[in-house]
């Protein structure tokens, strides 16, 4: 553990706690709790500001300081949060966002960052009609020959009950310079039979030699001074002062004055000289005097206190862990799944029963281990989708367009790093949305809509995969405009013959726009061929439905996780293949077919026609085929196809091995694994099989093939 | 070698306290909570708690409290953190017996110089 490490764990904590003020100041919009919301606020800021002192940043400190000023005002209702100071703190949230990234640059502020602070903190600064009480300046003169300070300390009966050691204070002001002399009053101390041990009796007279001045002097007994008698004398004090000190204090006069005699504070003349005085002096001021906090003060912010505690009740306690070490725990457990699936393969064939229940316990062990493992990677995606709140709300302003965001399916998990990798491509959905799809409120009315328009974020799972929808209620895809569109950039050939879905796709390719005019936000048409790319990189894949006039629906789906799956294994000749068992429905016997040839064709499936692919035909595996053939009915992203194989072997856990750069361009295969045997089995990519299956079947047939589509019950 | 139990749901600030604390010869015990440093109350020598006031599930004023009940712990001083801002806690503080304050945002030296009036290393 460094400072460096201290302090990326900063930048996360601070970024987090920006997303949480974000949220809460979005939800105060929205017009949510605001108690519970200012509280989350005001606390985001204490912290990043406490932690961002530790690290000497001041820049984040400094200005966090006023903001914090303002939004404590606000916690004690001093200060009403409208409109306007939710939009100034929305703005105070992103100028935080950018100085915390610069603090993970290690960079200093620039002039530009520098100019907007201040003129975020002026603003801040006109609700803060706080005025600080003026410091009173310290007047010494000479005085009494001594050139030490005196420190005259009576500790409080309570000190020791408040963990307070009074030694311990003593031994510190010896690090600032030289105790001389000191005098322990041990006068207080009752009767061993009326005396309570937990309470303190003592008092000192210490006369001090340091060239410290008294502020820090007195900073040494902050943590007593409201339960001590201090009284500190600068050297050469006014004999007054002593006179004043011995009146004060408890102890009988005479006594007093020798002790201080002794100490070397005071010459025996100087003490003659005050007792004198004191005989005829008026009654001394007060020197050391603690005003008393009103009562009902205290209540009322004790009233307050209590109900910020319960509204802090309810948040989650968690454990920040690098993610290099999960990763690692995922390789071994990958490893862990293989050697155990070697060692269930030989207690197999040994045969002996002891052996086969314990691998078979074990194997289920290993599959919880695995579970939990890639669990630990999980994560919400509702914070992402919360996220977008600040988009939608920037850009309708933006745009001029009153839009709301609906989030569904906050609570679905997927993998960490696909949440990372996500939001890019899932932002340029969103401003696409509400720039393209989303109608100007006019066209809104007009066809009979809502004027406030609705974007929807949701997100589900799907035989093995997680979908995640943008959809709105705008004016959907304009096909015939989209096909021109193409066929004017050359995209397809102009007497292609493309379904109404294929035209929607075409929107996915490179440097394809429709947009009259390039906005601010979209319509440069680099961007959907980027979002698709993205979504490949994640083994995902993404599609577009739209209704004219009524919105457009995008759906990317992405594999739920990205390491290990539960496979179905199966062989195709000698060679073993294994298919993600999410993807798989059933399995089923060939019936007929045998004698035709080619690769692909329909076989009936319970009055429904199904497509099928011929493994051993598309692998162009030589062997000759076995009499019985089995059907593995797979599904993917609502499409179902038939794939032909020679045997089933079961189910497996699989850890998906990428393959090397040799085999990139092979198709239709997404990795390998390695199987008990120590055999090598490659893993089917059932997404590319049942596209090529699709076109394979267009050029074959030369007709316009539809993949029947699946109808969601 | 005195041993310092630093509360605080920041874990970056916990982890510049004891990189502080453990340069000045001190040995840091962490907790995120009043709850979870309750329970590091197990009877182990603590010579010193460092707590913030203001923490999730249990804050440091209800924490000293309970603190206080344990013998063990009746005694063992304690450090609040608390902001400018956190006058009322302060108050509150107060009147649970916290004495020795240090003020959010506070450099490292700072907190040093806090800890040493109270226990030496």
């Amino acid at each position: 553990m460094n400072l460096d490490e201290a302090l990326d764990t900063f930048v996360a904590e601070a970024e987090e706690l920006l997303g949480n003020m974000e949220d809460a100041l979005l939800g105060m919009k929205r017009g949510s709790a605001a108690e519970d919301a200012i509280h989350a606020i005001f606390r985001a800021a204490h912290t990043i500001k406490g932690s961002a002192g530790l690290f000497g940043l001041d820049f984040v400190v400094g200005f966090t300081h006023t903001a914090e000023s303002v939004l404590d005002l606000v916690r004690a209702g001093e200060l009403e949060m409208d409109a306007a100071m939710v939009e100034l703190m929305l703005e105070v949230c992103d100028h935080l966002g950018s100085l915390i990234s610069l603090v993970r640059q290690g960079d200093l502020p620039d002039a530009d960052l520098q100019g907007s602070a201040s003129l975020l903190t002026a603003r801040l600064q006109n609700y803060l009609e706080k005025n600080n009480p003026p410091s009173l300046p310290e007047v010494e003169a000479a005085g009494v020959v001594s050139d030490c300070w005196h420190i005259s300390l009576r500790f409080g009966q309570d000190v020791l009950r408040y963990g307070m050691d009074p030694f311990s204070f003593i031994r510190y002001l010896g690090k600032m310079g030289r105790i001389v002399g000191m005098h322990t009053l041990t006068d207080g101390i009752p009767r061993l039979s009326a005396m309570d041990p937990e309470s303190c009796h003592l008092g000192f007279e210490i006369r001090f030699e340091s060239a410290a001045d008294k502020e820090t002097i007195e900073s040494v007994f902050d943590f007593v001074k409201e339960d001590c008698r201090i009284v500190i004398l600068a050297p050469h004090s006014m004999i007054e002062k002593y006179r004043i000190l011995i009146e004060e204090l408890p102890e009988d006069d005479m006594l007093l004055g020798e002790i201080l005699v002794k100490c070397g504070s005071l010459t025996q003349n100087e003490l003659d000289a005050a007792l004198r005085i004191q005989a005829s002096a008026p009654i001394g001021e007060v020197l050391v005097g603690q005003g008393m906090v009103r009562a009902p003060v205290v209540e009322a912010a004790l009233e307050k206190q209590k109900q910020g505690r319960d509204a802090k009740a309810g948040e989650v306690s968690l454990i920040r862990v690098d993610s290099s070490k999960l990763d690692r725990l995922i390789d071994l457990v990958g490893e862990l799944i293989i050697v155990g699936s070697s060692a269930s393969l030989f207690a197999q064939r040994s045969g002996v029963a002891e052996l086969l229940e314990i691998t078979s316990s074990m194997s289920r062990m290993v599959e919880e281990v695995r579970d939990t493992a890639l669990s630990l990677r999980m994560v919400q995606i509702g914070a992402t989708f919360n996220r977008f709140q600040r988009v939608v709300h920037d850009v309708s302003r933006e745009l001029g367009k009153d839009i709301r965001l609906e989030i569904g399916g906050a609570e679905t998990e997927l993998d960490k790093v696909v949440v990372e990798k996500i939001a890019d491509p899932l932002t340029h959905l969103v401003r696409n949305s509400m720039d393209h799809g989303i109608e100007p409120e006019a066209a809104r009315i007009a066809s009979g809509k809502p004027a406030c328009g609705t974007l929807k974020l949701n997100a589900y799972h799907d035989s093995g995969s997680i979908v995640i929808e943008v959809s709105d209620d705008g004016g959907g895809l304009n096909r015939e405009k989209i096909l021109k569109k193409a066929i004017e950039k050359g995209i397809v050939a102009a007497d292609a013959n493309l379904a109404d879905q294929e035209i929607c796709q075409l929107i996915f390719e490179a440097g394809f726009s429709t947009a009259d005019k390039v906005s601010n936000l979209s319509g440069r048409g680099v961007g959907m061929d980027v979002v698709r790319r993205n979504i490949q990189d994640l083994r995902g894949s993404i599609e577009l439905d739209s209704v004219e006039g009524q919105g457009t629906t995008t759906r990317i789906r992405l594999p739920l996780t990205l390491s290990i799956i539960d496979g179905c294994q199966v062989a195709v000749g000698k060679s073993s293949y294994v298919i993600p068992l999410d993807m798989v429905i059933e399995c089923i016997e060939f019936e007929g077919g045998q004698d035709e040839a080619g690769q692909s064709g329909y076989l009936n499936l319970r009055g429904e026609v199904l497509p099928y692919l011929r493994l051993r035909e598309y692998f162009e595996v030589d062997e000759a085929a076995q009499k019985r053939q089995n059907v593995v009915v797979v599904q993917y992203a609502g499409r179902r196809a038939g794939l032909v194989v020679d045997s089933l072997l079961g189910e497996l856990q699989t850890v998906i091995k990428p393959l090397g750069r040799m085999f990139g361009g092979v198709k239709g295969i997404g990795g390998f694994t390695i199987l008990g045997s120590g055999e090598v089995a490659l893993i089917l990519d059932v997404q590319r099989l049942l596209q090529q299956a699709e076109e394979r079947e267009q050029k074959n047939s030369g007709r316009n093939l539809t993949i029947m589509e699946e109808s969601r019950s | 070698m005195a041993t310092i139990l630093v509360i605080d749901d920041s874990t970056s600030l916990r982890q510049v306290v004891s990189i502080a604390l453990k340069g000045a010869g001190y040995s840091v015990i962490e907790a995120c909570d009043g709850k979870d440093a309750l329970s590091k109350l197990d009877g182990t020598k603590i010579n010193l708690i460092i707590s913030d006031v203001n923490m999730p599930n249990m804050d440091g004023i209800t924490f000293l409290k309970e603190a206080r009940k344990l013998p063990t712990y009746k005694f063992t001083p304690v450090i609040m953190l608390t902001t400018e801002a956190g006058e009322e806690k302060k108050t509150e503080g107060q009147a649970a017996g916290a004495r020795a304050w240090v003020v959010k945002p506070f450099k490292p030296e700072q907190m040093l110089s806090a800890v040493s009036k109270l226990v030496a290393p």
